[in-house]
């Protein structure tokens, strides 16, 4: 996964009154719900912010390479900034034999980037995973959190098309 | 609690370790990954042994497999040595020049060059972020997961709560860690990169940099004893060790200028 390089340019302001509402209102400050916090967060910001991730230690008691080492570990933290739509194309077992190789690679030349990569206009970002388990209907594909079955090519020119005029 | 360990009946108590009793008895397993300070994570699995369960037997890493009731364990099967041999020729694929692994590659008989090296300098048995954790600042963190597993700042950020200890630099196995002391600053350096610096602390006699400006605080309430002052010296080890023996001879002088004018034969 993309690593902790260069951060972008245009990071969002990290809101503490935002971030207290998730920690202590939503998970009541549990240790435990730890994970669910960063998801949570990464919704909101569509990745982990670096200031968000030093608050979340301060206020729950956990060391930061603690926290740090969560988020490097699953592949569904980021701790650069995503692309304002997010393309996840399963390139597990199943989706590989139906071709989803060359969905990946069509989409890539398309947005002229690398899975894992965001355009650099930060609308959209393409990722692959391995598995969606929804192997029967292979292959799958995820848009903006909406799964398609059976996907095909022109459908995702259709995704393409549609955020670039936008 | 009846232990048998390699056809002969060991001394246990309750809870402990499988190596635990092992070194305890004076039966030999390797570790790579293991420190008795330090809590167990099972990284390296070296120590694999057989656990026997009625006419089977389970492998089970035993730095981190706690004995609680009666048990039969082999430590040294040709199956054991076999894994063991392997997973050697694998770590030494990811660190050729590791003294460890050569010597343990000695006893199990594997060949280091077996699987083509990348040297990483690295067998990622965690032991540095563990002791950094319990011991020092909480700097190192294992990153990643997988074979991508990788020793790391948060962010790959210079650390601000390194306090220059140097305990990574002891327990990493394979030397992967060094310190550089150079213009009054301690540089951490891990696998090349650096993690940290720490101001020295410059010796008001002689001048010299010796030992981190830390402060000790947290450490010592980690280790439960915040009641210890802090070190806190101005000159160095060498020059303190110096102006005790100046100090020893002139007291020695003075008593015997006043007590035994000739008595120079004691030493
Ligand atoms: S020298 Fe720094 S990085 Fe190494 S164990 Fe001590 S505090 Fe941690
Ligand atoms: S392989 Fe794509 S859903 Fe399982
Ligand atoms: S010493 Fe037990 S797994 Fe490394």
């Amino acid at each position: 996964m993309p690593e902790s390089e260069a951060t972008c340019c245009q990071e969002p302001e990290v809101d503490f009154v935002v971030l207290d509402r998730i920690i202590r209102d939503e998970f009541g400050g549990r240790r435990e719900a730890m994970i669910m916090m960063m998801q949570t967060i990464q919704r909101r910001y569509r990745y982990l912010p670096e200031p968000a991730l030093y608050y979340l230690s301060q206020v729950l008691g956990v060391p930061i390479t603690k926290i740090y080492e969560v988020a490097t570990f699953y592949a569904s933290f980021s701790l650069v900034p995503k692309g304002k739509h997010l393309l996840h194309v399963c390139t597990g077992t199943a989706c590989h034999l139906k071709g989803s190789g060359g969905m990946v690679r069509h989409v890539a030349a398309k947005l002229g980037i690398a899975p894992g990569a965001t355009t650099p206009d930060m609308k959209f970002t393409l990722e692959t995973v391995n598995c969606l388990g929804a192997c029967a209907v292979s292959p799958v594909v995820v848009f903006d959190d909406k799964y398609y079955p059976q996907a095909t090519v022109g459908q995702l020119n259709e995704f393409i098309e549609k955020v670039n005029a936008e | 609690m009846k232990i048998i360990m390699d056809g002969k009946e060991v001394a246990a108590e309750r809870g402990q370790t499988i190596v635990e009793v092992a070194r305890r008895n004076g039966v030999y397993i390797p570790t790579l990954c293991h420190v008795p300070a330090l809590e167990p994570a099972a990284m390296c699995r070296v120590c694999t042994v057989e656990l026997v369960e009625g006419r089977r037997t389970r492998l089970v890493t035993s730095c981190n497999y706690p004995l609680r009731g009666d048990a039969e364990i082999r430590t040294d099967t040709p199956m054991l040595r076999q894994n063991r041999k392997v997973l050697i020729e694998l770590l030494a694929s990811r660190c050729p020049d590791a003294e460890a692994l050569k010597e343990l590659a000695e006893r199990y008989g594997a060949d280091l060059n077996r699987f083509p090296a990348e040297d990483r300098q690295c067998i990622m048995c965690g032991l540095c972020a563990r002791v950094c954790e319990r011991v020092g600042g909480n700097v190192l963190a294992l990153c990643g997961r997988g074979v991508e597993i990788r020793v790391d700042t948060s962010f790959g950020r210079l650390s601000p709560t390194c306090i220059g200890c140097a305990s990574c630099v002891q327990i990493c196995p394979v030397n992967a860690i060094r310190i550089e002391d150079m213009d009054g600053e301690r540089r951490v350096i891990v696998r090349g990169k650096e993690a940290s610096r720490v101001q020295l602390r410059k010796c008001t006699s002689c001048g010299i940099h010796f030992g981190p400006v830390i402060d000790l605080g947290p450490v010592l309430d980690r280790a439960g004893e915040g009641g210890v002052p802090a070190f806190n010296a101005s000159v160095c080890p060498a020059c303190s060790r110096r102006s005790l023996a100046r100090r020893l001879a002139e007291r020695h002088f003075e008593q015997h200028a006043v007590e035994s004018p000739d008595a120079d034969e004691e030493g």
